[in-house]
């Protein structure tokens, strides 16, 4: 079994564990194993950033000289926010060699440099690419028109990271759904912010960008989203209802997690891994579509 | 008629303001020809009135006030869309990072109190544990939310920024997703040492 070391963040850890149910869950049926790095800290997401770039470097560099001790070469994080904020502290901190021993200073476990750290979507397109998915995903989600929503930190960054599908438009979610006979919609919104920073900080604001995607999404006869960031997938979930009502969406559509589609196509019980708890209704469709 | 901010030109403060913001973020914002593809992908450009082209020549022009006190410092959700398409590479999130870090050692009014004590709360969660336990979190930061709002007497947002938080509260619950335990990292010292550092720098 190949062996990755998994940082699940905090988010996956607290109100969207749901996430990494599923992530442990559908690793596992294609070959992966997932080791959580012990002792793993906050990555600082945005809050430190904004406020101390220090903090926003040493944050996720204790994480990857963790990565380092345990042996692993490749980090898999699920959650977009976390996966910006490591790879752009390693991509930092390689380049500034003075800051990097300052920040190690203080660490029991050195951070290096040289661990390949992944997002959810391009392991899982390298485990399409070996045949996997199509072997272990057994079950079409014939009828499900998806609209890949990739968020905002998924392929912009602020420094020069190598970037693994195209920026502007990328790919991969499409993909993985044809891989699963769902056939995503073509849309405008696929990386445009949601505004999950500001959900209860400036909520009209979030709404609105969020309202946003929906609409498209509607628009274009989409009867779902799907996305592979914790953060997104519960502000676009858990306050589509107020956004909808304000700016006047016309429907409501449910917020699955890529895992969710990759899980029901190989047969993961959907109560197993938690799709009944969404806010907008999730099981409705899949009742509908005989997908349960 | 009185000129607006943006043109007057502040000889004195120009240069080591864009001295300094270009030391700290790293963004040469000298090369910025406002060709303003960055406005056109800023998804808060329009609510903010500001967008990230404008920023920069606040900078150009010496007015700080200006730059650290405008709708689009305040809203910017660093989604890095200005950065990935201006032809220049300047990443404007950058910059209005580093505007925002500025404020914050200046002790200045943030435009909106509640992103800076959301940020505050958040790293105070952090570093007590390591990890952002979020009825923690959200009580520090109602705590100081409520105390800012009844002092300015807002009583009415109060209540319903605190009927909106319970409802989410109990919704969580009812979906049994609320996390009750102590989120922690045993080698706290390790973090302790790290925010103890990030004081100097």
């Amino acid at each position: 079994m190949i062996q990755l070391a998994y940082y699940p963040g905090c988010s996956l850890h607290a109100s969207s564990q749901l996430y990494d149910i599923q992530c442990k869950l559908v690793f596992d049926r294609l070959g992966i194993e997932l080791r959580e790095i012990e002792d793993w800290n906050c990555c600082g997401a945005i809050a430190a950033s904004k406020t101390s770039d220090f903090l926003a470097l040493a944050l996720p560099a204790r994480n990857l000289g963790i990565v380092d001790a345990m042996g692993l070469s490749e980090i898999v994080i699920p959650c977009s926010s976390c996966y910006s904020r490591t790879l752009v502290a390693q991509k930092t901190l390689s380049s500034d060699p003075l800051l990097m021993n300052s920040i190690n200073e203080s660490l029991t476990h050195k951070m290096g440099g040289s661990i390949k750290v992944s997002n959810i979507l391009e392991v899982f397109a390298r485990a399409a690419g070996t045949g996997i998915l199509v072997e272990k995903a057994f079950k079409k989600l014939t009828g499900l028109r998806p609209a890949c929503y990739y968020g905002c930190l998924l392929t912009r960054f602020p420094c020069d990271v190598d970037i693994n599908d195209d920026v502007e438009n990328p790919q991969t979610m499409e993909m993985l759904c044809e891989v699963l006979s769902a056939v995503p919609i073509d849309w405008n919104y696929k990386t445009d912010c949601c505004g999950a920073s500001g959900a209860f900080t400036d909520a009209e604001q979030s709404q609105l960008l969020m309202s946003r995607i929906v609409q498209d999404a509607v628009a274009r006869d989409a009867n779902c989203i799907v996305t592979p960031c914790p953060l997104c997938q519960f502000n676009v979930d858990v306050y589509q209802d107020k956004a909808r009502k304000k700016y006047g969406v016309g429907k409501k559509l449910p917020v699955y997690f890529i895992t969710e589609l990759l899980g029901l196509a190989m047969g993961i019980d959907a109560e197993v891994m938690q799709v009944n708890r969404h806010f907008v209704d999730a099981m409705g469709l899949l009742r509908e579509l005989k997908l349960l | 008629m009185k000129q607006p901010s943006y043109m007057i030109y502040k000889a004195d403060t120009s240069r080591p303001l864009v001295d300094e913001i270009i030391k700290r973020s790293d963004q040469n914002l000298l090369s910025c020809y406002q060709c303003r593809r960055c406005a056109a992908g800023c998804p808060v450009g329009e609510e903010s009135g500001v967008t990230p082209d404008r920023l920069i020549r606040m900078i150009l022009l010496g007015d700080q006030d200006a730059a650290q006190n405008n709708l689009l410092v305040s809203k910017c959700v660093a989604c890095y869309t200005c950065g990935v398409r201006c032809p220049n590479s300047i990443q404007s999130a950058r910059i209005i990072e580093t505007l925002k870090q500025m404020a914050k050692e200046a002790h200045r009014q943030p435009l909106n109190h509640h992103m800076t004590d959301f940020y505050d709360a958040f790293l105070a969660s952090v570093g007590h544990w390591g990890r952002f336990n979020e009825i923690e979190g959200m009580a520090i930061y109602e705590t100081e939310n409520v105390a800012k709002e009844i002092f300015k007497g807002h009583f009415r947002a109060i209540i319903d920024e605190l009927f909106n938080q319970a409802q989410l509260g109990v919704a969580l619950i009812k979906k049994k997703r609320m996390h009750f335990g102590l989120d922690r990292v045993s080698r706290r010292a390790e973090i302790r040492s790290l925010f103890e550092k990030t004081k100097k720098h």
